[in-house]
C-alpha cells in the first residue's frame, strides 16, 4: 500500500501531518517548535526543551520516566535543538515499536502518546517553575554539551567558521547559546521560556506510523485550543551579505592535523543551480575537490563542500598539514575558477543528477527521512513531491550552473592550527 | 544452488542464504515497500589479521600494521579508473571500511542497483596495484591517521585496549602508523589480497528493493570460482591478565572522556553470541538510568547522559566497556565494581531483568526497520558464525541466572582497566 500523507491545521494554527506507511515496524511522533534564533533566548529555549523529556507530572524523575520507557520495549524519547539559518528549531521526538511486536499485546502506542502528551502539556512543574532536580540535571547536561563541542575537531572548526561567516546575524549563534548564558539561567526562566514558546513559536507535528490513529489529532487540538496562541512570523531564508574583504581568523590547539574552513556566499536566487554547483564542486567522491585536492594532490583525507541554502552560503572544509594550507587553498579556489569558466563536463553533470536522484528517491525509507522531507517543504513554503524536486534539478542547464558559480565569492576563512610548528 | 530461507520465529522476518558454487556465502533480504538498496561485499580480513598462512605454506607471513586498511583504499582503483567514477554512472553512493576483523565494500542506492552490484562484484575481484599508486596513497592515509589521532574518542578506546592486551593485534590502530604503512609495497598488497580475498573467505549481503533471482543471476555471471586454499590466521598467545590498570592522555578536549573496560575470556560462534547477549543485559542493567547507582552518580554530577556501555568482541578478544564524559572517572569505576558486588550478593531483580530484556528486544526489532541495518546484520552475523536472527532467539531464552553467571565469571576486578583523555587544565 502506498504511503499516505495528510497535513491539517489544529487549534492555534498548529500544523499536524500524518505520514502512514505500513512497512514500518515503529511509530514516531515529532513536535517541532520553530522560533527566531536570538542570543538572548537561544540557551533558555534549548534548556526548556530539554527539561521536558527529563521527567513529567506523572513520571516525576528521570529514573521513573526511563523505567517506563524501557518497559515499553526501549521506546526512545528525547529533546533536540538545532539551527537552520537564522531560525532555532527545538523539539521533542519519540519512537516506539508497533503494538503487534509486543509480547502480551500491550498498547505501546497509546502509552507512548500519553507520555509525550504529559511531557509537553503537563510537564513536571512546581510553583511556577520546572522541578528543581530535573532542571539541574538538564542544565549540567547542556553545559557539558557546549564544552564537549571541542572534542569533535571538525565539528568545532565548522562551528567557529559559522560564527565568523555570520557575524552580526542571528546565525552566528549556536543553537545552544553560550555557557555563560546557561549558567545564569534559573528553572523559572526556563519554564517561562517554554510557556512563551507554546504561545509564540510556530509548531509543526509529524506522526509517522504504519496505521492511522484517529484520536491523536483531536487530543492535540484540544490541548492547543486552551493556549493563547499567537505564532510569530518566521523568515526561513535570510541570505548573508558577502564581505568586501576576506576575513581570516585562527585558533591554536595541541592537534596533529590542522583544519581549514572556507566560507563562501552567493547572491543567486537559483537554488537548484546552486545545489548542482555544490554537488559537482565538492559533495561527492567524484567531485572536483575530491578528485583534485585529495586524489591527485594527496593533500588530505577529506575536502568537501556543503551548501547552506537558508543563508545562501557554502562551506568547504579540509583537514590538512600546516605546510600545505596555502597549496590546498589555492587549489580549492582554482577548482572554483574552473567552474566559473564553464569547465563542467557532461559526465560531471550527469553524475551529480544521478546522485541527487538516488538521494531523493530514498526519502521515505526511514520515518526520520519522511519527517525531514515534509519539514523542509514547510520551511521552503512549497508542497513539492520528491520527483518534482528532481525534475527541477534535471531542468538545470550547464549555463545556469556556470551563472551560479560566478555568484560564489569567498567571504571568510577559519584555521585551526597546530602548536608544534610555532 | 539451494536457496535456504532463514526465518525469525520472533518477528516473522526472513531472508535467503545461498552457498554459491564460487565459494561465496550470499545473503539476500527482499524488503517490500522500501526504495533503497544496501549491498556489502566483505572479507574476513581486518586489522587484527597480521599473521597468516595457507595450507601449503610452511611458514606464517607477518605483515605491517594497517595493511588491510591500506588494501581497502587501493582496491578502489582499477587499472583505468577510480571505482567512484564507475559508481558515478549509476548514482550509487559507494564506500568501504576496514574494522578489526573485516573489510567491506558497499554501496547504497535507490536506482540501477543491478548495474551497481555488477561494479561491486567486478572491482573487488580485480586488484590493480603499482608502486606509484601505493606511494600516492601514503599521503592520504597519513592524513586519515592524523585525523583519528586528534579524535579523543578514538584515542580513549585504543588506550583502553592497550591497557588490556599484551600481544593480541586488536590493540593496534586499524590504519596502522605513518611508519608502518611506509613499509607497504605493491607485492605485499597482492600477497594479502590473494590470501584473504578468496570467495571462500567472503560474504555478500544485499537488502532492500531487490529481487533475489536478479541478484543471483548477476552473481552467477560475475563471481569467479575460487579454490579453498585453507587459510589459517593465528594470534600470539594472550594471557588473561591485563597490561596496566589505567592510562591518562592529555588532548585539547572540552570535557574529559573515559572508558572503563573488563577484559573477558574470548570464545566464538554461538557461545560468543550467548555470552555477548548476557554481557549486554548485564551492562545495560549497570548503566540503567532508573537504577540507584545511575541516580546517585547523576545527582553528584559525576556522569551525564553520555554514560553508556557496549560489548566489543571478535576473534580472540571480548570486552565489556563503560564510557562517557566525566571529570571523576575513578568514582565511576568504584561505583561499577561496588554495584557488581551488590548484584552478585543480592541477585538480580527479576522485574528489572525482564524490563531490560524487553528494551533489548525492542532495539533488535527496530534494527529490522532499516535497509542499511538489515544488510549489516546479515554480513556481521555470518562473519560471527551465527544466523541473522539468532540474537532474538538467544535473547528470548536468556535467564537472569545466565547474566549473574556471566558477571561472576567475567567481570573480575583484577581485569578492569580505565582509560582517560583529559584537557590540560583538568
Amino acid at each position: 500500500m502506498p504511503m499516505k500523507y495528510k497535513r491539517t491545521k489544529l487549534a492555534g494554527n498548529v500544523g499536524f501531518s500524518t505520514i502512514i506507511d505500513e512497512k514500518f515496524k515503529t511509530g514516531s511522533l515529532l513536535i517541532r517548535f520553530i522560533t527566531k534564533l536570538d542570543s538572548s533566548t537561544a540557551s533558555v529555549n534549548a534548556l526548556a526543551m530539554s527539561v521536558l523529556t527529563c521527567s513529567s507530572s506523572k513520571y516525576t524523575t528521570l529514573a521513573k520516566l526511563n523505567e517506563k520507557l524501557s518497559e515499553l520495549y526501549g521506546a526512545s524519547l528525547s529533546s533536540f535543538a538545532r539551527k537552520r539559518g537564522d531560525v532555532q528549531i527545538l523539539g521533542v521526538t519519540a519512537s516506539w515499536i508497533n503494538d503487534r511486536y509486543a509480547f502480551d499485546g500491550e498498547n505501546v502506542t497509546g502509552e507512548m502518546l500519553d507520555i509525550i502528551k504529559d511531557c509537553v502539556f503537563a510537564p513536571n512543574v512546581v510553583n511556577g517553575e520546572f522541578d528543581a532536580d530535573s532542571y539541574r540535571i538538564t542544565q549540567n547536561e547542556l553545559l557539558d554539551r557546549i564544552d564537549a563541542e571541542l572534542n569533535n575537531k571538525r565539528g568545532y572548526a565548522l562551528s567557529r567558521a559559522s560564527e565568523i561567516a555570520f557575524k552580526g546575524e542571528p546565525a552566528e549563534n549556536s543553537c545552544y547559546g553560550t555557557k555563560e548564558a546557561v549558567e545564569k539561567l534559573t528553572s523559572k526562566d526556563a519554564y517561562e521560556a517554554y510557556l512563551k514558546l507554546l504561545e509564540t513559536a510556530q509548531i509543526e507535528i509529524h506522526y509517522v506510523a504504519s496505521e492511522e490513529n484517529n484520536t491523536i489529532a483531536e487530543l492535540l487540538s484540544d490541548y492547543f485550543s486552551k493556549i493563547k496562541r499567537a505564532p510569530q512570523d518566521i523568515v526561513f531564508r535570510t541570505p548573508s551579505p558577502v564581505r568586501s574583504e576576506v576575513v581570516t581568523e585562527s585558533d591554536q590547539f595541541d592537534v596533529r592535523q590542522c583544519k581549514m574552513v572556507m566560507n563562501f556566499k552567493t547572491d543567486s536566487d537559483d537554488r537548484y543551480a546552486v545545489k548542482l554547483f555544490s554537488t559537482i564542486f565538492g559533495e561527492t567522491p567524484v567531485s572536483k575537490l575530491f578528485m583534485n585536492v585529495r586524489e591527485k594532490m594527496s593533500l588530505c583525507y577529506y575536502c568537501a563542500c556543503r551548501s547552506m541554502a537558508p543563508k545562501a552560503a557554502l562551506t568547504v572544509d579540509i583537514g590538512v598539514e600546516r605546510e600545505n594550507i596555502e597549496k590546498a587553498k589555492a587549489e580549492i579556489l582554482r577548482q572554483l575558477d574552473e567552474m566559473k569558466n564553464g569547465n563542467i563536463s557532461d559526465e560531471e553533470l550527469e553524475s551529480a543528477l544521478l546522485t541527487l536522484d538516488n538521494a531523493i528517491t530514498q526519502v521515505g525509507d526511514t520515518p526520520e527521512s519522511y519527517s525531514s522531507w515534509y519539514f523542509e517543504r514547510f520551511c521552503c513554503g512549497d508542497e513539492m513531491l520528491p520527483e518534482q524536486l528532481f525534475t527541477e534539478y534535471k531542468n538545470v542547464t550547464k549555463e545556469r550552473i556556470i551563472q551560479a558559480a560566478n555568484t560564489v565569492k569567498l567571504d571568510s576563512i577559519y584555521l585551526m592550527l597546530d602548536k608544534e610548528a610555532e | 544452488m539451494e536457496k535456504n530461507i532463514i526465518k525469525s520465529q520472533n518477528t516473522g522476518d526472513s531472508c535467503i542464504h545461498v552457498k554459491h558454487k564460487s565459494g561465496l556465502d550470499i545473503y539476500i533480504c527482499e524488503m517490500p515497500g522500501f526504495s533503497s538498496v544496501e549491498a556489502l561485499f566483505g572479507t574476513k580480513y581486518g586489522s587484527i589479521n597480521t599473521m597468516f598462512k595457507m595450507r601449503d605454506d610452511k611458514e606464517y607471513t607477518v605483515v605491517p600494521e594497517g595493511i588491510a586498511h591500506f588494501l581497502e583504499h587501493k582496491l578502489f582503483e582499477n587499472e583505468d579508473c577510480d571505482v567512484f567514477e564507475l559508481y558515478a554512472k549509476t548514482g550509487a553512493s559507494g564506500n568501504a571500511f576496514t574494522s578489526f576483523d573485516k573489510t567491506c565494500y558497499l554501496f547504497s542506492c535507490s536506482k540501477n542497483y543491478q548495474e551497481s552490484l555488477k561494479i561491486l562484484l567486478d572491482f573487488v575481484q580485480k586488484p590493480y596495484f603499482t608502486q606509484e599508486t601505493v606511494d600516492k596513497e601514503q599521503g592520504i592515509i597519513g592524513q586519515e591517521i592524523k585525523m583519528t589521532n586528534d579524535n579523543p574518542d578514538w584515542r580513549v578506546f585504543f588506550n583502553m585496549l592497550r591497557c588490556m592486551y599484551h600481544t593480541h593485534p586488536v590493540k593496534i590502530d586499524i590504519a596502522g602508523t605513518v611508519e608502518s604503512i611506509a613499509q607497504i609495497d605493491a607485492d605485499l598488497l597482492y600477497k594479502c589480497y590473494y590470501t584473504f580475498y578468496n570467495l571462500n573467505n567472503m560474504v555478500l549481503s544485499i537488502a532492500g528493493n531487490i529481487k533475489a533471482d536478479e541478484v543471483l543471476a548477476i552473481c552467477d555471471e560475475y563471481l569467479k570460482p575460487c579454490e579453498d586454499k585453507g587459510l589459517e590466521t593465528v594470534f600470539p598467545d594472550e594471557p588473561d591478565e591485563i597490561v596496566m590498570p589505567e592510562f591518562f592522555e592529555t588532548q585539547p578536549v572540552g570535557t574529559p572522556i573515559f572508558q572503563i573496560g573488563y577484559k573477558c575470556r574470548n570464545c566464538s560462534g554461538e557461545e560468543r553470541l550467548r555470552k555477548s547477549m548476557a554481557a549486554s543485559i548485564a551492562s545495560s542493567m549497570l548503566t540503567d538510568a532508573s537504577s540507584d547507582m545511575y541516580k546517585k552518580l547523576l545527582d553528584e554530577g559525576i556522569i551525564n547522559s553520555s554514560f553508556g556501555s557496549e560489548i566489543f568482541d571478535g576473534d580472540g578478544y571480548f570486552t565489556v566497556i563503560f564510557g562517557g564524559e566525566s571529570k571523576e572517572p575513578a568514582k565511576i569505576r568504584d561505583a561499577i565494581t561496588a554495584e557488581i558486588n551488590r548484584m552478585l550478593k543480592e541477585g538480580l531483580n527479576e522485574k528489572d531483568f525482564q524490563r531490560i530484556k524487553k528494551s533489548t528486544y525492542g532495539m533488535l526489532v527496530r534494527e529490522l526497520n532499516n535497509v542499511e541495518a538489515v544488510a549489516n546484520l546479515l554480513i556481521n552475523s555470518h562473519m560471527d558464525g551465527v544466523g541473522p536472527y539468532d540474537s532474538l532467539s538467544v535473547l528470548s531464552e536468556l535467564t537472569s541466572n545466565d547474566v549473574i553467571n556471566f558477571m561472576r565469571d567475567e567481570l573480575i576486578p583484577e581485569r578492569l582497566v580505565m582509560s582517560v583523555v583529559e584537557g590540560e587544565a583538568d
